[in-house]
C-alpha cells in the first residue's frame, strides 16, 4: 500500500506536469492578468480600490483581467506573503500590492521580480528598490492638513490626542508624522497622548479609544484618528462618555458610510479623505503602462481632500464620499 | 514441607476504625496453586495489596523464601519476585504485543530498542503460556480479552517471578478462555512458579488449585488440600454461622405486577433475565461480581441499551426507554457509585433532592428557593436525614445520609418502582439498619423495590424474594424462605447440586 | 505475512496519504489550474509554505501522542521569531542566534512540562496560560513592534532563490525533511519514543512498568518547545523580521495537521509521517484554493471541513476494523 500511495501521488503530479505550462503561448494574445492585493478585504476603502482597478479593467476592453485577493486580517503578514506567492505561481503578468508591512513584503516582491513579474505598490510604502512605482496618497500632507484644521478648530490652544494605528504601517505612520509636524506651528496645543495604537479591527480601535478616554476623557479637546476604524471607534467612545457632538473636536481619516454619518450629525468635525478609487485605477494603469514598455513615474500622488459638514455635498467632493462602486463592481 | 515461598502469620491491617484484616495466616508452597477464597469484604483485596507492595501490614509477619518481606512499592515487590495481575488490565492498548510484554524492560542498544532481542524475549515469555504463535506486532487493542490477559501475564513472567498473584483473572473471560488460562497456569506450576489464585468462582478454584485458604471478616478461617474438601464445606466456611441479624419483615399482601422483564439482554450483560415485580414487594438480585446485577438495573432504567427482550411498566410493554422516559413512568434508579453517578456532591441537599423534578419549586423557569427549601425540609424530616438544613452541601453528610438523599430524590419524584443498586455499600452498620427500615416503609406504602446487592445477609434480611444471577443469566427466583446463605452462594457460584446435602 | 507486516507499519500513514492524493486529484480536475498547479515552481512554493507548520507538527505529534496538548505553540513561534530577530539586531553571530533561539523555545517547553508533571495540572490549562505569557513576552521583547535586523545569512533559510524552478529548494525545506526523518526514527525505534506512546496509551500502566513518567513528560514538552523554536526561526526567516503578532492561531493549524495525520487527541497514536502529510494537505488546500481564486473565507471553510472529514473517516475506518 505504501508503494501504491506514493506511486499514485507521483503519477498525479506527473500527469499535471505533462500538461502545457503556458496557455498564453497558443491561440490569440491572451489578456494581461493583473493581480491586485489589498491589505484586507473588509474595509469599504478597499472596495473603492477594487472599483478603481475594475474601472481600469473595463476601460481596457478585455485586454486586462484583474484578480482581486487579500488576507482576511489586516495584520496577517504571512498570509499576504502567501497570496503574493500564489499569484506568482499562477504567472500573472504583474502585481499591484498594498503591502501590510514595509519590511516583510520586500522579499516576496523581489522574488516576483526575479520570476519576471513586476510590482506596483499602492497605499503604503515598501522599503525596496524592486518596485515599478509607488501610487499612493501623500499621507504626510494629509496628516498636516488634519493637524492644521484641528488646531484651527481648537482655537490654537488646548489638549490634544493622537490615536495611532499600528506599528510598521508606513501610510499611517506618515499621517502621524504629518500631523505632529503641523502641530509644531501651534505651541499652545499640548499633546497629552500620542503613544496608543488603535490596532487592526474596529473592535480593537474601540477598546483602545475607551481606554484612552477613561484616562483623558475630561481634559481632552481635540483628537486625530489616523484611519477609518479608529475614527469610528473613537466617535463611539466619545458618545458614550457624553463628549461627542463637538465638545471634543474630532478629525478622522478616510470616509466610510458610518463616519460620513458621524460627520453629518456633528460628532466628527472633519475627515481627511483619500481617493482610493483613483488609487486602484492608477495602480493598474501604471502597471499596464510599464508592461507596455512605457515610462512611469516613481511616485504618483492620488491626492487628499478635507471634508467638513459644509463642503460635503460639493460636486467634486461627493464622488470621494460615495464612490460609484456599483458601476464597476460585480 | 520445605521453606514456604510466601508465609504470612497474624497479619493485621486497619483503615481508620475499620479493621480489614484481623489476623491472617497464609502459606504458599513453591510450585503450588493456592486458591484464596472469601466473600466480598472478607479482606482478599487488602491481602493482595499487602503482598503486591501497595499497602503495608500494621502487624504480623510476612516472609518470602524465609526472609522478611516488606516491599515499599509495587516495583520493589516486582524486583523481589512477586508479580501481581490485577483485575483491571494495565496494558497500553495502542502498543504492540511485544512492546507491552517488555514495557519498561526494553532491551536497549545505544538508546535504541533492540527489536530482535525484544521479540525473542517476548516470544519466550509467551511460550511459557503456550502462546508462541501470537502475532507480536499486533496492537493490543485488537486482541480479545483473553489474549490481552495472556499479554499481561507474559509481562509478569519476563521478570521470572517466584510467585504470581492473580486477582479474579476469569471475571471477564468466557468458559473456553478460562480453560486456556488454566492450561497456562499448570504450565507455570510445572516451571516451579507459585500461584495465588483469587476468585469468587468456587468451581474454578476447585479445578485449578492444589490448596485453599478461606478468608472471612478479615481472618483466615480454613485452609487445606483442595482434594479433601467438598463444595459445601467451602461455602459454609465462607458464609460462617448464618446470622439472622435483621429479619424484621412485616407481612405485606402483594399487589399487582407493575414491572416485568421478558428475556431482556444488553450489549454484553445481562444475557437473559426475566422476572416480575409486584407492588409492595422487595425483590433482591444476588450474584457474584460480573454476574450482571448492575447491568440489569442499568438496562431497566435505560442507561444501557436494550438489545433484546422487552419490559412492561404498569401494563405497557416497551423495548427500551431513555432514563428520562423511565422517570416519567415513575421508575427511579440509585446507582451503586452514588458519589460518581448519583449525587452532586458540591451542591446542597435541597438541590440534590429536587434535581429531577424542579417544576413544583419554580415559577416561570426561575427556581423559588423557599419552595425548594420547604420541599427539601419535608424529605429531611421524613427520611430522618441528619443534616444541618436544606442548604448544607451533600459532601459534608455521612455515607448513610447521602444514600438517603439519593433515595429521597426518587421519592420527591414520586417514583414508585425503585431500582436500588448496592444501597448500603460503604455505609456503617447503624445507618444500614436505617436504610433497611426505610426500604421497608417504602414497600409498605405500596412501592415496588428491585434491590441488587452482593451482601447476602442483607438480601436474606429484607427481601421477600431473591433471584440469583450467574454469568449474565437469571438462574433462580424463589421466595426468601427457600434460601439461606449457602444456597445462595452455591446458586451464584454454579454448583447447585452439592448444596442440597446440607 | 511479510506483506501484511509491511502494510501494518505503514497503515497509520495510509489514511492521510490517501487524503493528500484526493486533495491533489481535486485540483487536477480543472485543466487550466492543472497546468499551473502541477509545476515544479508551485511544488516548491507549497513545500516552503508547509515548512513552518510541519516543523511545529513534529513537536506537537510528540506531545499529542503522549496524551497532552500544547496550545502555546503559536505564541512560542512568535516569541522565538522575535528572539532571533532581536539577537540579530544585537549583532550576535547567526550560529549562536540559532542555538539561543532553540534554547528559548526549549526553555518555554521545559517550564510547561515541569508545571504539568510536578504541579499535576492538565496540559490544556498550563499551555493555555503559556500561550498568553509567551505572546506577551514577544510583544514586550519587540517593544510592541516588529524587529527588523539587517540582511543576514539566516534570511536565506526560507529564500526561494530561483522562483521559476523546483531546485534549489530553500534550506528550510531540507532542514524540515531531515528533522522529520530523525523524529520518525526517534518515535518508532528508540526507547524514549516508545515510552512516549506507552504514556499516552495508558499512563498508569507506564508508571507500573517503571517508566519515569514525570521526567519523560518534561522532556516531551521541552523537545516540543525546541521544535516550536525551530519553527519560529523559520518564521523569522520567512518574514525577514521578528513580528510579535505573527502565527496567531498557528497552534490550531499545527494541531489540525497532527490530527489529520491520524493522531488521537486521547493519546497513544499518531505518526510523524502522518503529521507531515497532514501539514502538506493543508498547504496544498490553501495553495490550490487560492489559485482557483476562491476567496480567503472559502479556504477557511474548506480546511475546517477537511479536518472534520479526515478525522471522521479515520474513526469510521477504526470502527470497521473493529475496536
Amino acid at each position: 500500500m505504501k508503494h501504491y500511495g506514493w506511486l499514485l501521488l507521483a503519477a498525479l503530479w506527473a500527469a499535471g506536469c505533462g500538461a502545457p505550462v503556458d496557455e498564453a503561448a497558443e491561440g490569440e494574445p491572451a489578456a494581461l492578468r493583473i493581480a491586485v492585493i489589498p491589505k484586507g478585504t473588509t474595509h469599504e476603502f478597499w472596495r473603492s480600490v477594487e472599483a478603481g482597478a475594475r474601472k481600469a479593467e473595463q476601460e481596457s476592453g478585455g485586454r486586462i483581467r484583474v484578480f482581486w485577493k487579500g488576507p482576511l486580517r489586516e495584520d496577517d503578514r504571512d498570509q499576504q506573503i502567501q497570496v503574493v506567492e500564489q499569484f506568482m505561481a499562477q504567472r500573472v503578468a504583474g502585481i499591484v500590492l498594498a503591502p501590510l508591512d514595509s519590511q516583510a513584503l520586500v522579499r516576496p516582491v523581489a522574488t516576483a521580480r526575479k520570476a519576471g513579474i513586476p510590482t506596483v505598490i499602492i497605499d503604503s510604502g515598501l522599503q525596496s528598490d524592486q518596485l515599478v512605482s509607488f501610487v499612493a496618497t501623500d499621507n504626510f500632507k494629509g496628516g498636516e492638513m488634519a493637524g492644521t484644521y484641528l488646531a484651527e478648530l481648537m482655537g490654537g490652544k488646548g489638549q490634544a490626542i493622537l490615536l495611532r494605528y499600528a506599528v510598521g504601517s508606513a501610510s499611517t505612520e506618515q499621517r502621524e508624522a504629518g500631523f505632529l509636524n503641523a502641530l509644531q506651528a501651534w505651541p499652545e496645543i499640548r499633546l497629552i497622548s500620542s503613544d496608543q495604537y488603535a490596532g487592526p479591527t474596529r473592535e480593537t480601535a474601540y477598546q483602545a479609544s475607551q481606554n484612552l478616554l477613561h484616562r483623558f476623557g475630561r481634559e481632552v479637546e481635540g483628537i486625530f484618528c489616523v484611519n477609518e476604524n479608529s475614527t469610528i471607534g473613537m466617535t463611539k467612545a466619545l458618545r458614550e462618555i457624553g463628549r461627542a457632538a463637538g465638545q471634543v473636536k474630532l478629525v478622522g481619516f478616510d470616509a466610510g458610510s458610518q463616519s460620513i454619518k458621524d460627520l453629518k450629525n456633528g460628532d466628527v468635525q472633519g475627515l481627511i479623505v483619500q481617493d482610493p478609487l483613483r488609487m486602484g485605477y492608477e495602480g493598474v494603469k501604471t502597471l499596464v503602462r510599464y508592461l507596455d514598455g512605457g515610462v512611469v513615474d516613481e511616485r504618483i500622488d492620488t491626492g487628499v481632500t478635507l471634508v467638513t459638514e459644509s463642503n460635503l455635498e460639493d460636486p467634486d467632493v461627493r464622488p470621494l464620499l460615495y464612490p460609484p462602486l456599483e458601476r464597476y463592481l460585480p | 514441607m520445605a521453606v514456604s515461598r510466601l508465609r504470612l502469620a497474624g497479619v493485621v491491617r486497619s483503615f481508620g476504625a475499620t479493621r480489614a484484616l484481623r489476623g491472617v495466616d497464609f502459606e504458599l508452597a513453591p510450585g503450588e496453586v493456592h486458591a484464596l477464597i472469601g466473600e466480598n469484604g472478607a479482606g482478599k483485596s487488602t491481602l493482595i495489596k499487602i503482598v503486591g507492595g501497595i499497602l503495608r501490614a500494621d502487624a504480623g509477619v510476612v516472609e518470602l523464601d524465609g526472609k522478611p518481606y516488606r516491599p515499599a512499592n509495587p516495583l520493589s515487590a516486582r524486583r523481589r519476585g512477586i508479580a501481581v495481575i490485577h483485575q483491571e488490565l494495565s496494558l497500553a492498548p495502542d502498543l504492540s504485543v511485544e512492546e507491552n510484554v517488555l514495557l519498561g524492560r526494553e532491551p536497549r542498544r545505544f538508546g535504541f530498542v533492540a527489536t530482535g532481542q525484544r521479540r525473542r524475549q517476548a516470544r519466550q515469555a509467551l511460550a511459557q503460556l503456550g502462546r508462541e504463535a501470537m502475532d507480536l506486532r499486533r496492537p493490543v487493542r485488537e486482541l480479545g480479552l483473553a489474549e490481552q490477559q495472556m499479554v499481561e501475564i507474559a509481562r509478569a513472567l519476563v521478570d521470572r517471578p517466584r510467585a504470581l498473584l492473580m486477582d479474579e483473572p476469569t471475571s471477564s473471560l468466557t468458559r473456553l478462555d478460562t480453560q486456556r488460562l488454566f492450561e497456562a497456569i499448570s504450565r507455570l506450576k510445572q516451571a516451579g512458579v507459585s500461584v495465588i489464585y483469587v476468585s469468587h468462582f468456587l468451581e474454578e478454584c476447585r479445578q485449578v488449585a492444589d490448596r485453599y485458604t478461606v478468608l472471612r471478616d478479615g481472618r483466615s478461617v480454613a485452609t487445606g488440600e483442595m482434594s479433601r474438601v467438598t463444595f459445601g464445606e467451602l461455602v459454609r466456611a465462607m458464609a460462617g454461622e448464618d446470622s439472622g441479624e435483621f429479619r424484621r419483615r412485616t407481612e405485606r399482601p402483594p399487589g399487582d405486577v407493575v414491572f416485568e422483564l421478558d428475556r431482556i439482554c444488553g450489549k454484553t450483560l445481562p444475557r437473559e433475565v426475566s422476572l416480575s415485580l409486584r407492588r409492595g414487594e422487595i425483590l433482591g438480585i444476588a450474584g457474584l461480581v460480573g454476574a450482571g446485577r448492575t447491568e440489569t438495573l442499568r438496562v431497566c432504567f435505560g442507561l444501557d441499551a436494550l438489545r433484546g427482550g422487552r419490559l412492561r411498566v404498569k401494563g405497557r410493554w416497551d423495548r427500551g426507554r431513555s432514563p428520562r422516559g423511565r422517570l416519567r413512568q415513575g421508575v427511579g434508579y440509585v446507582s451503586e457509585s452514588r458519589k460518581e453517578e448519583g449525587l452532586l456532591l458540591e451542591r446542597s441537599v435541597a438541590d440534590n433532592l429536587t434535581l429531577t423534578r424542579l417544576e413544583p419549586c419554580s415559577r416561570w423557569g426561575f427556581i423559588d428557593r423557599s419552595a425548594q427549601n420547604r420541599a427539601a425540609s419535608r424529605w429531611i424530616d421524613e427520611l430522618s436525614v441528619s443534616a444541618a438544613g436544606p442548604r448544607q452541601s451533600v459532601r459534608e453528610l455521612s455515607g448513610g445520609n447521602q444514600q438517603k438523599i439519593a433515595i429521597g430524590r426518587l421519592l420527591h419524584h414520586d417514583a414508585d418502582i425503585l431500582l436500588l443498586d448496592e444501597p448500603t455499600r460503604g455505609i456503617d452498620v447503624g445507618s444500614r439498619f436505617r436504610i433497611y427500615r426505610l426500604i421497608h416503609e417504602l414497600a409498605e406504602q405500596g412501592r415496588a423495590v428491585l434491590l441488587a446487592s452482593s451482601y447476602l445477609p442483607e438480601l436474606l434480611g429484607i427481601c421477600d424474594r431473591i433471584a440469583v444471577m450467574r454469568r449474565g443469566e437469571l438462574v433462580a427466583d424463589r421466595p426468601v424462605a427457600c434460601w439461606n446463605e449457602s444456597r445462595l452462594l452455591a446458586a451464584a457460584a454454579g454448583e447447585g447440586n452439592e448444596t442440597h446435602e446440607s | 505475512m511479510k506483506a501484511e507486516r509491511r502494510w501494518r507499519s505503514w497503515r497509520p500513514a495510509a489514511g492521510p496519504l490517501f487524503g493528500l492524493a484526493a486533495v491533489l486529484a481535486l485540483f487536477a480536475v480543472d485543466p487550466e489550474l492543472r497546468a499551473i498547479f502541477f509545476s515544479g515552481s508551485n511544488a516548491k512554493l507549497v513545500l516552503t509554505q508547509t515548512v513552518i507548520v510541519a516543523v511545529g507538527a513534529l513537536g506537537m505529534t510528540l506531545v499529542i501522542v503522549s496524551g497532552g496538548i500544547d496550545l502555546s505553540a503559536g505564541s512560542v513561534v512568535a516569541l522565538t521569531g522575535v528572539v532571533a530577530a532581536s539577537l540579530l539586531v544585537a549583532a550576535v553571530p547567526p550560529v549562536l542566534v540559532v542555538i539561543l533561539t532553540l534554547a528559548a523555545g526549549a526553555l518555554i517547553g521545559f517550564v510547561n512540562g515541569s508545571i504539568i508533571a510536578w504541579g499535576r495540572m492538565i496540559p490544556f490549562i498550563v499551555t493555555l496560560g503559556m500561550m498568553g505569557v509567551a505572546r506577551g513576552l514577544a510583544k514586550w521583547l519587540g517593544n510592541n513592534q516588529t524587529v527588523n535586523p539587517a540582511d543576514n545569512s539566516l534570511n536565506l533559510l526560507m529564500e526561494p532563490r530561483q522562483p521559476l524552478q523546483f531546485f534549489p529548494l530553500p534550506p528550510g525545506v531540507w532542514l524540515a525533511a531531515g528533522l522529520a526523518a530523525a523524529m520518525a526514527v526517534v518515535m518508532s525505534r528508540t526507547i524514549f519514543g516508545r515510552q512516549v506512546f506507552a504514556i499516552g496509551s495508558n499512563e498508569e500502566a507506564a508508571r507500573l512498568c517503571g517508566i519515569p513518567v514525570r521526567r519523560r513528560k518534561i522532556a516531551i514538552y521541552a523537545l516540543a518547545g525546541l521544535f516550536f523554536g525551530m519553527s519560529g526561526l523559520l518564521q523569522y526567516s520567512r518574514l525577514t523580521q521578528g513580528d510579535p503578532t505573527v502565527a496567531f492561531g498557528l497552534e490550531l493549524e499545527i494541531i489540525a495537521a497532527v490530527v489529520i495525520g491520524g493522531a488521537s487527541l486521547n493519546g497513544g497514536s499518531g505518526s510523524i509521517v502522518g503529521s507531515v502529510i497532514g501539514a502538506l494537505i493543508m498547504a496544498v488546500l490553501k495553495s490550490g484554493s487560492g489559485q482557483l481564486n476562491w476567496p480567503t473565507y472559502m479556504q477557511e471553510i474548506v480546511i475546517g471541513a477537511v479536518i472534520v472529514l479526515a478525522v471522521g473517516l479515520d474513526r469510521l475506518r477504526e470502527w470497521r476494523t473493529g475496536r
